[in-house]
């Protein structure tokens, strides 16, 4: 049993760390008289580095008998909440200090749900998925709320926790049905329950139905989408940023993991609902955008339309459909990321703006941020060559390649509509009267933008690791299904 | 090599001038074209002497690759035979006298240089069409040549006049290069090629093939060449497709010259007898081409008869005479069309730039009722036009002589009712021509001056740069004629066109005229004196005469003014329906469906926007509603398609 | 037999005093209305035999949480008829769509088969030789220690939130100063001044004193 203990230590490991660092922090925070809020974050930051690396070395395998899972689909994904994390974290620093919200709590509660999350991805266990679920969430609806004198960061917290219960009630529901169904949480048992016999299934898949429509709340897909615009625009920026990016790729990678593990052999059954899940999602998110005058709002519905895409993956129901969704989904969170960040960069006489009008003529006071901003709504609106075209094209190709083809087109056409608002937003930048020019932003933001406008605008150039990773994620997730 | 400098020489210089415009002045800008120009003409004239005195092989000179799609290729190449050699050597020297000349009559213009890299172009474009080997790289040409003179007609383009004149130049060749092309897919079909070697030696096989359309059976050569003639028809202005002609002299006067007389418009008659080993096959395409070249031999002489404004009386007789051209194509006589066209290049341009001349001199004054008693004013002008008339009118020894003889006695030899109808056309149409010539002649340089007295007073002679390509211009028309006529449908015919012109079935008929009676022979030349004659009788000796006529035969006169009520008819028939029927489709096809469905899935969209937005009231139960909702409808669908 | 009759008596008062939950318009009575369900569902563990269960639930449930509600609800002052204004609006369509979501998973339930496994999967009694809580206690800290650990975590967060939402820093707050109120003098805040009849008086800036810095501000 000493070699399970140490395997078990090793794939922990990383979990392990970043709880009792989150800890340690708290306690460091707690104690010491002033507030260390930007040392707490640099250190979240470092720990979340130190974290990737153990999972990227972490052995393969089930532990706590099937409890907690790692292979190459669970490091993809840590890979890239882990990333989300951070990045927000990052934007964090500077807004935080600047809306005099800088506690050091935020970083450990961001540490919290990161670990919540990880868990879920690695999720082999009914049971797990929802405490990882939970952890996720809680510490998601204290930093939503985060500005707590704020009524608007209030209220969206408040909202995300209701209507979160409601999801996670349902949820529950779902995993109750499943379980009284076949009689196991375990996803291996789960999978041996359904694949012996077609007609017991069905209990199960109501239940999963339930558990499906939990999921598709936290990946806010329509028509669970309903707290995502109030959310987003409630929420401090960089928790927008951080709802945008590492919860959705955490619950995606629930969502794949289930649909694909034990109950892909009822592909058939379950496949038409996320489809429509999908259409649903792409139509209003394209839609709901057009009008909006705030830019969070905006990427709100953004965000509810690019899930809508990479569900496209998913519903493809192949190999290549999963590691399109994977390759969307990596796609996705730099762009967002990236947005972010410029709008964290969006203030004016020390106050936050966010209206699409305060961007009026950017291009003449800050050509960079302009320049940074053009390419990543040009990436998010999915012009070839940017990154955000070539996710598409990958789940529109799975689409294709298993028949999908009225997926395939509806999402052509609604990234025409999309594209609409992407391309106003940059009229604005470019072609309207100048608009007083923003305060300074802090090196990190602008690195952040550059970095990920960079990464979005020449993606064309490197897709190679990022598919490839896709690629191996995905066969080991159909490989252990 | 001569010849590729030939033909590159004048893109050189457009572009240069292009280039270095800014940077150089303006009479230099010029005169890098003009030099590059010279070189062209130079090195286009030593090959043609060089294989009229030598006779050297035809070759050609392959200069990379334009389109290869399949089995379809087509070069980019120079061919040299007699036929590119002489075109070549003509166009050149035409082109490099007029741009000398046009740096004297355009100095006062405000764009000059652009006037110039027009010019060489038009050059290019012209040679490529001369010099190609396939019927594309000739296409190419046809429609540079045809882009170059849109421009240059519309070179004024604040004068409505001149725009209105370049659209219809322009659409007015679209009708015929519709022809054109139809021909050339064709001719691609059946050949698989469209090289012209391989065409024409493939020709002699196709001549039993036949296209059937609405039952009834058309062979396919006489298809191919009808379409093809349509090509030139439009090109060289021929009846029915003649009106733009007219039109193009709103271009400046030295454009009317090189484009609308020596070059371009010939360009018809060319394609015609380069494709005459086909067109030989093609009895009935031949007809086609006599009837119609004699009908607008005729017509457009008629018409010259009455016309007012000196630009326009010489475009008709371009027309004219370029009928004259298809009559002896039509017979078979290629050899005389082609020496009647080298020959009217050069009095023509003659006759354009003498016009100008005048036009210059009178303060752009083109009315010749607004002329007369000009000869002393402008000694060398009178003396050169006085040259380029006798050659048009056919008198010997001036060089129309030469080639309008060959051109009807070919005529009455090809003894069919085509050919004796061109012949009969052509005879009267010598009478016209040399009448009008000397209406012409008379009415700007005799008789008491009707312009304004201060116009008569500043009316000088042009500069020695406009009267010295005068001058050459009128050796040229002067000798052209017997220097050229013993190579060309003398006795050196064969040896001097090769294989470039096909024998035919009618080969011989150059060498039948010398069978043909006495009378035949002398009959254009006596029209052609009768007809300056009445011209005397007309305006010197009775002037009363018109004047009575044109008020006897009132509705003569008014049809003949109108060029035959052509214009009009097209009007009424093809230009007002077109209007309307572009009108119907603007506003049903275009405003109400075109445009009306993406604007109708806009509104669409933006009122789903609208709604979808709606939705998003901030209440957290209807939010909740909602999710429950969704999930109902999921676990509906799910139970009901599952 | 007894057990039978225990479990549908302690089932029915589970499901109506849920539903009086949701119905009552006095929201005390709910809480205690929430206070009845917790027992009967911890009647129903015992019946189970999941003693330490029921006892939990009863300690933690009826004890601490239910309490703690009860406090929140009687301390707030929440207008709870305004809540439920569009209860009228609302209550046929939420009924309609309550009634076709409880039908369908009536379906679930009829007409479904249970794996033929699961029986044998779910049923995994309590070792015999030992108790109930020694036997939850032997699993949760071996094989469920992730899970148990995880939870940890869980309310830790839940902690963390409710003081990060809540909690004010004291120097903040509206707090009386006592040692600067009693250390305050007469002369500090007041000045006299004699007044001249019919000519008035001419201010004098006051002592600078913070109070007065903050007011003339």
């Amino acid at each position: 049993m000493t070699s399970m203990a140490d395997i078990a230590l090793h794939a922990l490991m990383p979990d392990i760390l970043i709880a009792l660092a989150a800890m340690g922090l708290l306690l460091f925070g707690v104690l010491s008289k002033r507030d260390h809020a930007l040392a707490c974050t640099v250190t979240a930051v470092i720990v979340f580095v130190v974290a990737a690396r153990f999972i990227l070395a972490a052995p393969a395998g089930a532990i706590f008998g099937g409890l907690f899972l790692t292979d190459d689909f669970t490091r993809y994904a840590d890979m890239l909440v882990l990333l989300g994390c951070s990045g927000a974290l990052i934007l964090s620093v500077d807004f935080n200090r600047r809306e005099a919200i800088g506690r050091f709590e935020f970083p450990v509660l961001v540490m919290f749900s990161a670990l919540g999350m990880l868990v879920m991805v690695s999720a082999g266990n009914m049971m797990t998925l929802y405490l990882g679920l939970e952890l996720q969430s809680l510490a998601l609806y204290v930093v939503a709320a985060f500005a707590r004198d704020d009524l608007r960061s209030t209220e969206a917290g408040l909202k995300y926790f209701i209507l979160s219960a409601l999801a996670s009630g349902l949820l529950l529901y779902g995993i109750s049905l499943v379980y009284g169904f076949s009689g196991t949480t375990d996803f291996a048992g789960l999978a041996h329950a359904l694949a012996s016999s077609a007609r017991a299934n069905d209990g199960a898949l109501v239940g999963i139905v339930f558990v499906m429509v939990g999921l598709a709340f936290k990946l806010s897909a329509a028509p669970f989408h309903m707290w995502t615009p109030d959310v987003y625009e409630g929420a401090p920026t960089p928790v927008t940023s951080l709802f945008s990016t590492a919860p959705k790729m955490a619950a995606m990678a629930l969502l794949l993991r289930l649909l694909m593990g034990p109950f892909a052999p009822l592909l058939s059954q379950w496949q038409m609902l996320i489809e429509i899940i999908a259409i649903a999602s792409m139509l209003l998110g394209a839609l709901g955008a057009i009008g909006q005058l705030n830019i969070k709002r905006l990427m709100a519905y953004s965000s509810i339309s690019h899930m809508g895409y990479a569900l496209i993956g998913l519903a493809a129901g192949t190999e290549a459909g999963v590691s399109a969704t994977l390759v969307y989904m990596a796609i996705y969170t730099v762009m967002s990321l990236g947005v972010f960040g410029c709008i964290i960069a969006m203030r004016r006489g020390g106050k936050q703006v966010e209206l699409i009008s305060d961007l009026a003529g950017l291009d003449r006071r800050n050509r960079g941020l302009a320049l940074a901003m053009a390419a990543l709504m040009l990436a998010l609106a999915g012009i070839p060559p940017l990154s955000g075209f070539w996710g598409k094209l990958y789940v529109f190709y799975a689409a294709v390649q298993s028949g999908l083809y009225g997926l395939a087109v509806i999402g052509v056409l609604t990234s025409v509509v999309a594209a609409f608002y992407y391309l106003r937003v940059i009229k604005v930048m470019y072609f309207d009267e100048a608009a007083p020019s923003f305060d300074h932003h802090s090196k990190a933001v602008g690195l952040m933008i550059a970095g990920c406008a960079a990464l979005s605008a020449l993606f064309v150039f490197v897709p190679g690791p990022v598919s490839q990773a896709a690629s191996v994620a995905a066969h080991a997730l159909l490989g252990a299904g | 090599m001569f010849t590729t400098l030939a033909v590159f020489a004048p893109l050189a210089g457009a572009f240069l001038t292009l280039l270095l415009r800014p940077f150089l002045s303006r009479n230099l800008a010029v005169g890098v074209s003009i030099i590059f120009i010279i070189i062209s003409a130079f090195c286009g004239v030593v090959p043609a002497v060089r294989h009229l005195i030598i006779g050297a092989p035809d070759q050609t000179i392959t200069l990379g690759s334009f389109i290869s799609v399949g089995h379809f290729a087509a070069n980019w190449a120079l061919q040299q035979d007699a036929l590119s050699l002489v075109m070549v050597a003509m166009v050149s020297v035409v082109s490099a006298l007029i741009h000398i000349y046009s740096f004297g009559y355009m100095s006062h213009d405000r764009t000059m240089p652009r006037f110039f890299v027009y010019m060489s172009l038009f050059t290019f474009a012209m040679l490529m069409l001369v010099t190609a080997d396939n019927l594309l790289q000739l296409f190419f040409g046809w429609e540079g040549v045809g882009l170059v003179s849109y421009l240059l007609i519309g070179y004024w383009y604040d004068k409505p006049a001149a725009n209105a004149a370049a659209i219809k130049a322009f659409v007015v060749n679209r009708v015929g290069d519709l022809g054109f092309a139809i021909g050339i897919a064709l001719i691609y079909l059946q050949f698989h090629s469209i090289q012209f070697d391989h065409i024409f030696a493939a020709s002699g096989a196709m001549v039993d093939a036949k296209y059937t359309l609405f039952g009834t059976q058309f062979p396919v050569l006489e298809v191919i060449a009808v379409l093809l003639f349509i090509g030139a028809m439009g090109k060289s202005a021929q009846i029915f497709l003649h009106t733009w002609l007219a039109d193009a002299m709103e271009g400046p006067t030295p454009i009317s010259a090189l484009i609308h007389a020596a070059t371009m418009v010939a360009a018809g008659v060319f394609l015609v007898v380069r494709m005459s080993p086909l067109i030989s096959l093609a009895p009935g395409a031949e007809d086609f081409i006599t009837i119609i070249g004699s009908a607008t031999a005729l017509f457009a002489a008629t018409v010259a008869c009455v016309q007012t404004d000196i630009k326009r009386i010489i475009a008709y007789s371009t027309c004219s005479q370029l009928g004259y051209m298809f009559i002896a194509a039509g017979v078979g006589a290629d050899p005389a069309a082609m020496f009647h066209l080298i020959n009217h290049a050069f009095f023509k341009a003659l006759l354009f730039l003498a016009a100008g001349s005048v036009i210059h001199a009178l303060s752009e004054e083109q009315d010749i009722r607004k002329m007369g008693g000009l000869w002393r004013k402008l000694p060398v002008t009178y003396v050169v036009m006085w040259v380029g008339a006798l050659a048009l009118a056919a008198i010997p020894p001036f060089s129309g002589y030469y080639s309008k003889d060959v051109i009807l006695e070919a005529a009455y030899a090809a003894n069919s009712q085509a050919g004796m109808f061109g012949w009969a056309c052509g005879n009267i149409a010598a009478l016209l021509t040399a009448f009008y010539v000397s209406r012409l002649i008379l009415m700007v340089f005799h008789g008491a001056p009707r312009a304004a007295p201060e116009i008569m007073e500043h009316a000088h002679e042009s500069p020695a740069v406009m009267t010295g390509p005068l001058v050459v211009l009128a050796l040229g028309a002067l000798s052209s004629g017997f220097l050229l006529d013993r190579p060309f449908v003398g006795a050196d015919m064969a040896n001097f066109w090769g294989s470039a012109i096909a024998a035919g079935p009618h080969g011989s008929i150059l060498l039948a005229i010398e069978q043909l009676p006495e009378w035949v022979a002398k009959l254009p030349l006596l029209m052609s004196l009768a007809g300056l004659g009445l011209g005397f009788l007309f305006y010197v000796t009775l002037p009363a005469i018109p004047v009575a006529l044109a008020a006897r035969f009132q509705s003569i006169y008014q049809f003949l003014l109108h060029k035959w009520y052509f214009d009009e008819v097209y009007d009424a028939l093809l230009v007002r329906p077109s209007w309307r029927l572009a009108k119907f489709l603007w506003h049903v096809g275009d405003d109400q469906m075109i445009d009306g469905i993406p604007n109708g899935v806009a509104h669409l969209t933006s009122d789903a926007s609208t709604q979808a937005i709606k939705m998003q009231t901030g209440s957290i139960a209807i939010y909740a509603f909602v999710m429950l909702i969704g999930l109902l409808a999921l676990v509906s669908i799910f139970l009901l398609v599952r | 037999m007894i057990a039978s009759i225990i479990f549908y008596i302690a089932s029915g008062i589970l499901l109506l005093s849920a539903a009086m939950v949701v119905t009552s318009r006095n929201p005390v009575h709910s809480v205690l209305f929430l206070i009845l369900a917790f027992i009967n569902a911890a009647v129903l563990f015992l019946l189970a035999g999941a003693e330490f269960l029921a006892m939990v639930l009863a300690i933690v449930y009826i004890g601490a949480v239910a309490v703690l509600f009860l406090f929140v609800v009687m301390m707030l002052d929440v207008n709870f008829a305004a809540l439920r204004e569009g209860y009228q609006r609302y209550a046929p369509v939420g009924a309609l769509v309550g009634f076709v979501l409880f039908a369908e998973l009536a379906l679930v339930v009829m007409n479904f088969v249970i794996a033929p496994g699961a029986a044998v999967l779910r049923l995994s009694p309590a070792p015999g030789d030992v108790t109930n809580t020694v036997a939850l206690g032997e699993l949760i800290y071996t094989r469920y220690i992730l899970l148990f650990q995880l939870s940890g975590m869980v309310l830790l967060v839940a902690m963390i939130g409710a003081i990060v939402l809540t909690h004010r820093d004291r120097k903040k707050s509206l707090r009386p100063d006592v040692a600067r109120q009693q250390a305050r003098q007469v002369a500090d805040t007041l000045t006299m001044v004699r007044a001249e009849f019919g000519a008035g008086v001419k201010l004098v800036s006051p002592p600078a004193t913070p109070q007065a810095e903050e007011i003339s501000q």
